[in-house]
């Protein structure tokens, strides 16, 4: 007899993958979570034996990370697939092509996953959402809590089913052919022009002072520093703050050099935010 | 008060715990996680003005590979609850975030290395063929944990921490108010840098310079300046324009 997932199991695990980062360690990172998740597959293919159930759920145990929730759902749908595939009498599908495979793809999928969802989707939201709550706008919140599991679920659901239907043939392709690597670098590119245009609206800071020449006054930021280059000061700070994490000064070090620079330099009139 | 203690509690051990990202994943963001402690308090829209401040603060922040280089999550519900209790301005938000980001870090470590502990008990109780227990392991100590690294402190300073943290506020004078308004503009430059390299590389760097200029010179919003990118993104991808290798040089 052909043991089938049905949409029910597959629904089932990539809802649970969800969980991958709910008991997140530095020992295995994701693994039990995926563990977790691979029950109702599992579970569904072997119905009456158990004991092979718990060998299949047992591989699961390995070092496992990725990025979970938008794009690395691709991973377990390519696993349930490789698992039916086992099942039904796939002999050349052992233990290590599994997990071979699985960890092949959790380093470039956690590029992309990680690129989209932190270097896209997050600031764009979170930047529109938070100017809407500032002026007072409860939709602030709402939006961005709806936009963003719109992007999460839409993301997720599908990019599981891609895994599951394409299976590894596809994904190794993908990685072959470096099309994973050319929509990483996409992605980044996209990324990079939206955090460009939130140097300009984000940081937002300038120099309020205003030199006395001879009884002429000059204010650096109206006459002297937006005739040159609106910006040039979030832009001059945000080059400043990358080429310390460049230099992998510790983040932290970086948090108290901008408290420290910042209460000295606005107590000396350097620097203060537009009225 | 109780009861605003107790439900700040649990949004804050829900927000570290994760149970599940369908749920949960958002709850990382102060926009959000610190709205439903504004929500708990009573006070929905001074609390959200304080989350907004706070998330500007963080925007940008990624956390990949397991790294957390400041807890949002903590720095929201406790910025958002002292910001709320202290009844400050909501800009003032951030100044009582980011220590509190840093003791975050310390209850991520704390988290991150005691899990490992429910990971040996899981596979302990699969081998024995006890998978309903397996799957319990996932759940119920890193829950348990959470509450107690964060959940507790949360009830705590909401419980008791009016009296202290109005106080607090009235020794801040107005001069250091602006000066921490310069540290909370100056600290989305961060984000921004930590986003650029991780994503950027020499070859696509230029694109940063190019996202900034639309949005200086030709007053472009964020949405314009993503459209743009996306039309871009899509004609280099089926042009293969970011796979070319600079004429007779080896591409490392």
């Amino acid at each position: 007899m052909e043991a089938k997932l049905t949409r029910k199991e597959l629904l089932k695990n990539w809802a649970l993958t969800y969980s991958s980062e709910t008991a997140y360690n530095y020992e295995r990172l994701q693994a039990l979570g995926q563990a977790n998740a691979m029950v109702p597959v599992i579970r569904k293919l072997y119905p009456e034996d158990k004991e092979r159930q718990v060998q299949e759920l047992k591989k699961y145990f390995v070092f496992y990370n990725t990025e979970p929730s938008f794009i690395g759902t691709m991973i377990p749908g390519v696993a349930a697939a490789m698992e039916e595939q086992r099942a039904n009498g796939a002999e050349d599908i052992t233990d290590e092509t599994i997990n071979s495979l699985r960890t092949g793809l959790m380093g470039p999928i956690a590029g992309i996953g990680d690129t989209v969802s932190q270097g896209i989707v997050y600031p764009i939201l979170a930047g529109i959402a938070c100017s809407l709550a500032i002026d007072g706008s409860y939709v602030g919140p709402i939006f961005f809590e709806i936009a963003y599991k719109i992007c999460l679920i839409g993301f997720g659901w599908n990019m599981y089913r891609l895994g599951y239907q394409k299976g590894k043939s596809f994904i190794l392709t993908m990685l072959r052919e470096g099309t994973i690597a050319r929509l990483t670098e996409i992605f980044s590119m996209v990324g990079l022009m939206v955090v460009g245009c939130m140097t300009a609206s984000r940081v937002n800071i300038e120099i309020p002072m205003i030199l006395n020449i001879k009884g002429v006054k000059l204010g650096i930021q109206e006459q002297v520093i937006d005739a040159l280059m609106p910006g040039l000061v979030p832009l001059a700070i945000t080059m400043l703050v990358y080429w310390l994490v460049r230099k992998k000064v510790n983040i932290n070090l970086i948090i108290l050099i901008i408290f420290v620079l910042g209460i000295s330099l606005s107590y000396l009139g350097v620097l203060g935010i537009p009225k | 008060m109780l009861l605003s203690a107790i439900l700040v509690a649990i949004i804050s051990t829900v927000c570290n715990w994760w149970p599940s990202h369908l749920i949960t994943r958002s709850w990382l963001y102060p926009i959000w996680s610190g709205f439903l402690v504004a929500l708990a308090m009573g006070e929905p829209m001074i609390g959200m003005q304080a989350a907004a401040y706070i998330n500007l603060a963080y925007l940008g922040w990624i956390t990949a590979g397991g790294t957390m280089p400041g807890n949002l999550p903590v720095a929201a519900v406790f910025g958002t609850a002292m910001t709320i209790l202290s009844g400050a301005d909501p800009s003032l938000a951030v100044t009582f975030a980011v220590p509190f980001s840093l003791f975050g870090i310390l209850t991520f470590q704390l988290t991150m290395s005691i899990n490992a502990l429910w990971v040996h008990r899981a596979e302990k109780f699969l081998d024995n063929g006890n998978i309903r227990a397996m799957r319990l392991m996932n759940y119920v100590p890193s829950g348990i944990l959470n509450f107690l690294v964060t959940g507790v402190p949360a009830f705590i300073l909401v419980y008791f921490g009016a009296e202290p943290m109005k106080n607090l506020l009235n020794m801040i004078p107005d001069s250091f108010v602006n000066a921490m308004q310069v540290v909370g503009a100056i600290m989305p430059a961060l984000g921004i840098a930590m986003l650029i390299s991780f994503m950027g590389n020499k070859k696509i760097m230029p694109f940063f310079f190019f996202g900034f200029i639309l949005a200086v010179y030709l007053k472009l919003d964020v949405m314009a300046v993503t459209a743009v990118a996306a039309i871009m993104g899509f004609v280099f991808y089926n042009t293969g324009f970011l796979d070319m290798k600079p004429a007779g040089k080896e591409q490392s």
